[in-house]
C-alpha cells in the first residue's frame, strides 16, 4: 500500500526542521517504523542521558495514535519495565490533529515532569511518593548506567 | 369506548402525518462533489478579477469578510453582519443554555443555535493572508491607472435591507487606482464602494491593460502561495477536499471527517463534541466559500484529489464485511448474552475475536415480510452491531459470549460465508440535533393546530396530551416515561426487579438512550421493540415508547371502556 501523503509530509518535516533534543528516523525498509532518540531534559534526573525509543505508525494512523515505547531502560513512574508509556495523548486523548512531533515533545515533557499520581510502574510511583529524593537519585543512576550517549 | 379509541387513533395518525422529514435538497449543498468539479474552468486573474474578489466579499456588507462566521448551512458572513440572536421557542431537547438562542442565516433563512455559529478558523486565516498579500502591493505608483465603474445589478434574491426603490436609485461608484484589476477591485470593495452583486467595467488603454494583466497574474500567484498552507487539512495534510466546517468552526475534508467519526465524535482540533451522526456528515453542507476559493486558486489540485479518492472508494465499496448472527433482538447500549454451539457460529466468533470483535445481530423474519430491496429474506433488515466484551470458551468448543450493542444498521446487501450470513451494512443514526430541534418545533405546532381544529368540531373532547400525545414536548415525553418507570418500580413490577436492573442498569437519564433501555426490560413482543431500530430521531423513539406506556396503563386500570385500545 502506498504511504499516505500525511506520513510523507510529517517525515519530511521531522528531517528538515528537527526538534532540538529529539530525532526520529524512519527505517529504510519500513517507512512506518521510526528509530527515535530523546535527550533527557536539563534539570531533570534524566539530564545527560540519550534515550532510544521505537515508534510505529499503524495502518489507520492518524485515526489511531502511533505506537511507541522506550528501548532504553528508564526509571520513571509513568514508564514501565517494558518501556510502555502512560500518556493520555497516546491513548484516550489522541486526536488526528496531533502528530509525531507533538507526541515526542509530550514524552520529552513527561521526562521533565513525572506524574506519580497516574502511574504505570506502580513500584516506581510508590517510591516516588514515599521518598522523592531517593527515587530521583535512582533515576539519575539508571540514566548514568543505561542511557549513556 | 369506540369513541375514545377512534379519538386516540386519530391523534396518532395526526401525529404520523406530522412526521415530515427535511427535504434532502436542503441538506445537499455538498452532494455529488465530483460532478461539480468536472470541467470547472479556472478563473483568470485578469479577466475574472471581479468574480475573484466576490469570493471574499460579504453578502451583507459587501466588504471583504471580516471575522467570518460560517453557519452549518455552509453560508458565511462577517461576525458583525450576523442577524441578531433570538430565543428559540418550542424546543425542549437538548436543553442546554447555548442552544436556547438562535441566529438566522440571512442567505437561506435557516435558524441555528448560537453554539453552532462559531468563527470560521480557516477562512479567518485565509482572509488575513489575503489582506496582507494585497496590502504589500498597495503602493504601485509606477503602474498605469485602472478605471473602475460599478454596474449595479438588481437581483430578486438580494437579501439585504435594500428595497426596490433604493436599488433602482443606486448609482454605482467610479474609482481610479494605480495597479492591476485584482488589486483595484479588492480596494474598491474594502472602501465599501462595490456592492456584492454589482459588476465592474474596467477601462484602460490596451497597452496599460497588458501591464495590468501581468500585475494581476503576479498578485494571483502571491495569493495562491500565501493561502495554500492555510488550506491544508490537519488530518490528511493535503489540500482540503470538499471542505466541511464543523459547528465549532474547524474545517476538514469531508471524507477525513467521516473517518474521524468512525473513531470518535469530537473535533480533532478543539475536542468540541460533534452532534452530527456520521452518516449525516455525507450530506452535511460544504463550506461554500472555501469550496469556491479552492476551485479558483487550485482547480488542478482539486481535480487530482477527486480522482484519487474515487479510485480509492471503488475498491472498498459494497464489501460484505459484516458477519450476521440471525437470532434475537439486541438493542444499542444494552448487553446481549449468547450461548454459541452451532459450528458455523463458532467459526464466526473465532474470526470476530481475531478481527474487530464485532458482528451484526438480526432477528428472524417470522412473517416473511419483504425487507426493502432485499426481498423476503429469512432475517429482518435492521439490526444491531454487537461488540464482544467477553468470550468464555468451554472445553467442548461451545462458548458463552457477553456482548454489548454499539450501533444500529440496515443491511444493504448480503451473502453467505462458510454457512453464516455476511452483509454490507449501513449505519443507522439519529438525524443531526439541529434537525431534531426543528422537527420538534414543527410537530408540536402542527399538533396544536390539529388539536385545536379537532376540538372545535368535537367540543366534548378535552384538548389534553392524553388525547393528543403530539402536544407533548420531547422533554415532557421523556419525563412522563421516567415517571412511569418510577411508579412501576414503587409497585414492584417484576420487570424492574433487582435481577433485571443488575443486568441492564438503572434507567438512563438520557433522552436518546432511554427508549432502548426501556425496551430491553419491558416484557412486550420483540417485533414491537424492533420498531426502535429503524428510528432516526429521539422524539420518534420516545413517542413509540410512550404509546406502549399508554397501552399498559389502559390494560392495568380498565377504567370505563378504554380497556381494549389498540
Ligand atoms: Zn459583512
Ligand atoms: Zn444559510
Ligand atoms: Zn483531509
Ligand atoms: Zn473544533
Amino acid at each position: 500500500m502506498a504511504l499516505p501523503k500525511r506520513i510523507i509530509k510529517e517525515t519530511e518535516r521531522l528531517m528538515n526542521e528537527p526538534v532540538p533534543g529529539i530525532s526520529a528516523v524512519p527505517h529504510e525498509d519500513n517507512l512506518r517504523y521510526f528509530d527515535v532518540t530523546i535527550d533527557g531534559p536539563s534539570q531533570s534526573p534524566y539530564e545527560g542521558g540519550l534515550f532510544k525509543l521505537e515508534l510505529f505508525l499503524p495502518d489507520d494512523y492518524p485515526m489511531t495514535p502511533p505506537k511507541i515505547r522506550f528501548l532504553t531502560k528508564i526509571y520513571h513512574p509513568n514508564i514501565d519495565r517494558l518501556g510502555r508509556i502512560c500518556l493520555d495523548v497516546l491513548k484516550s486523548n489522541w486526536s488526528p490533529a496531533l502528530q509525531i512531533r507533538t507526541i515526542l515533545l509530550s514524552i520529552q515533557a513527561l521526562l521533565g515532569a513525572p506524574n506519580p499520581d497516574d502511574p504505570l510502574a506502580n513500584d516506581v510511583a510508590q517510591k516516588w511518593k514515599e521518598d522523592q529524593n531517593a527515587a530521583i537519585e535512582t533515576a539519575r543512576q539508571w540514566t548514568q548506567e543505561h542511557a549513556k550517549p | 369506548m369506540n369513541q375514545y379509541r377512534q379519538k386516540y387513533s386519530l391523534a396518532q395518525s395526526g401525529e404520523l402525518a406530522h412526521r415530515k422529514s427535511i427535504p434532502p435538497s436542503k441538506l445537499m449543498v455538498g452532494h455529488d462533489f465530483s460532478q461539480e468539479f468536472k470541467d470547472q474552468p479556472a478563473l483568470d486573474p485578469h479577466g475574472d478579477a471581479r468574480q475573484l474578489v466576490r469570493l471574499v466579499q460579504c453578502r451583507s456588507c459587501s466588504k471583504p469578510l471580516s471575522a467570518p462566521v460560517t453557519l452549518p448551512c455552509g453560508h458565511t458572513t462577517c461576525r458583525a453582519c450576523l442577524a441578531p440572536t433570538r430565543p428559540r421557542d418550542n424546543i425542549s431537547y437538548p436543553n442546554t443554555p447555548d442552544r436556547q438562542y438562535g441566529i438566522t442565516c440571512k442567505i437561506c433563512d435557516e435558524e441555528y443555535p448560537t453554539v453552532e455559529c462559531s468563527a470560521d478558523v480557516t477562512l479567518t486565516k485565509v482572509m488575513e493572508v489575503v489582506k496582507q498579500t494585497i496590502a504589500r502591493v498597495q503602493d504601485t505608483p509606477e503602474a498605469p491607472v485602472c478605471v473602475l465603474e460599478e454596474i449595479p445589478v438588481s437581483e430578486d434574491d438580494v437579501h439585504d435591507s435594500n428595497d426596490e426603490k433604493e436599488l433602482t436609485s443606486y448609482q454605482g461608484h467610479r474609482k481610479e487606482f494605480r495597479g492591476g484589476r485584482l488589486h483595484a477591485t479588492f480596494q474598491m470593495a474594502s472602501d465599501g464602494e462595490l456592492r456584492y452583486n454589482s459588476d465592474v467595467q474596467y477601462r484602460a488603454s490596451p497597452s496599460d491593460a497588458q501591464i495590468h494583466a501581468h500585475l494581476d497574474a503576479e498578485l494571483f500567484n502571491g495569493l495562491r502561495e500565501a493561502a495554500h498552507s492555510e488550506l491544508d487539512c490537519l488530518v490528511c495534510y493535503n489540500m482540503m477536499l470538499d471542505p466541511t466546517t464543523l459547528p465549532c468552526g474547524h474545517t476538514f475534508c469531508r471524507h477525513c471527517l467521516v473517518r474521524v467519526m468512525d473513531h470518535s465524535s469530537i473535533c480533532p482540533i478543539c475536542r468540541a463534541g460533534i452532534h452530527i451522526p456520521p452518516i449525516a456528515i455525507q450530506n452535511y453542507p460544504s463550506n461554500g466559500r472555501l469550496v469556491a476559493l479552492l476551485k479558483s486558486l487550485s482547480p488542478e489540485h482539486v481535480q487530482a484529489r477527486v480522482e484519487a479518492l474515487e479510485s480509492e472508494e471503488d475498491n472498498s465499496e459494497g464489501a460484505l464485511s459484516t458477519p450476521l448472527f440471525v437470532c434475537t433482538l439486541s438493542l444499542p447500549n444494552t448487553p446481549t448474552f449468547l450461548h454459541i454451539f452451532e459450528p458455523r457460529y463458532r467459526l464466526m466468533m473465532r474470526r470476530c475475536m481475531e478481527g474487530n470483535r464485532r458482528f451484526g445481530m438480526v432477528m428472524y423474519n417470522r412473517s416473511s415480510a419483504p425487507q426493502g430491496d432485499l426481498g423476503p429474506t429469512s432475517f429482518l433488515q435492521y439490526g444491531t452491531m454487537l461488540e464482544i466484551i467477553n468470550l468464555e470458551l468451554l472445553p467442548d468448543g461451545r462458548s458463552f459470549v457477553e456482548t454489548r450493542g454499539v450501533s444500529r444498521f440496515r443491511i444493504k446487501a448480503y451473502g453467505q460465508l462458510d454457512g453464516y450470513y455476511v452483509g454490507n451494512v449501513e449505519r443507522v443514526d439519529d438525524v443531526p440535533i439541529i434537525e431534531e430541534e426543528q422537527l420538534e418545533r414543527q410537530e408540536v405546532l402542527e399538533a396544536q393546530a390539529w388539536a385545536d381544529a379537532y376540538v372545535l368540531e368535537n367540543p366534548q373532547d378535552p384538548r389534553t396530551p392524553e388525547n393528543f400525545p403530539g402536544l407533548l414536548s420531547t422533554d415532557e415525553l421523556f419525563r412522563r416515561c421516567i415517571g412511569f418507570v418510577e411508579q412501576m418500580s414503587q409497585r414492584s413490577a417484576p420487570w424492574l426487579s433487582s435481577r433485571i436492573v443488575n443486568v441492564y442498569g438503572p434507567p438512563p437519564d438520557n433522552h436518546k438512550t432511554f427508549p432502548f433501555w426501556f425496551a430491553s426490560v419491558l416484557p412486550i413482543a420483540e417485533e414491537e421493540k424492533y420498531r426502535l431500530l429503524a428510528t432516526t430521531r429521539v422524539r420518534e423513539r420516545l413517542l413509540i415508547v410512550y404509546s406502549w406506556i399508554k397501552r399498559i396503563e389502559g390494560q392495568r386500570w380498565p377504567s370505563g371502556n378504554s380497556c381494549s385500545i389498540l
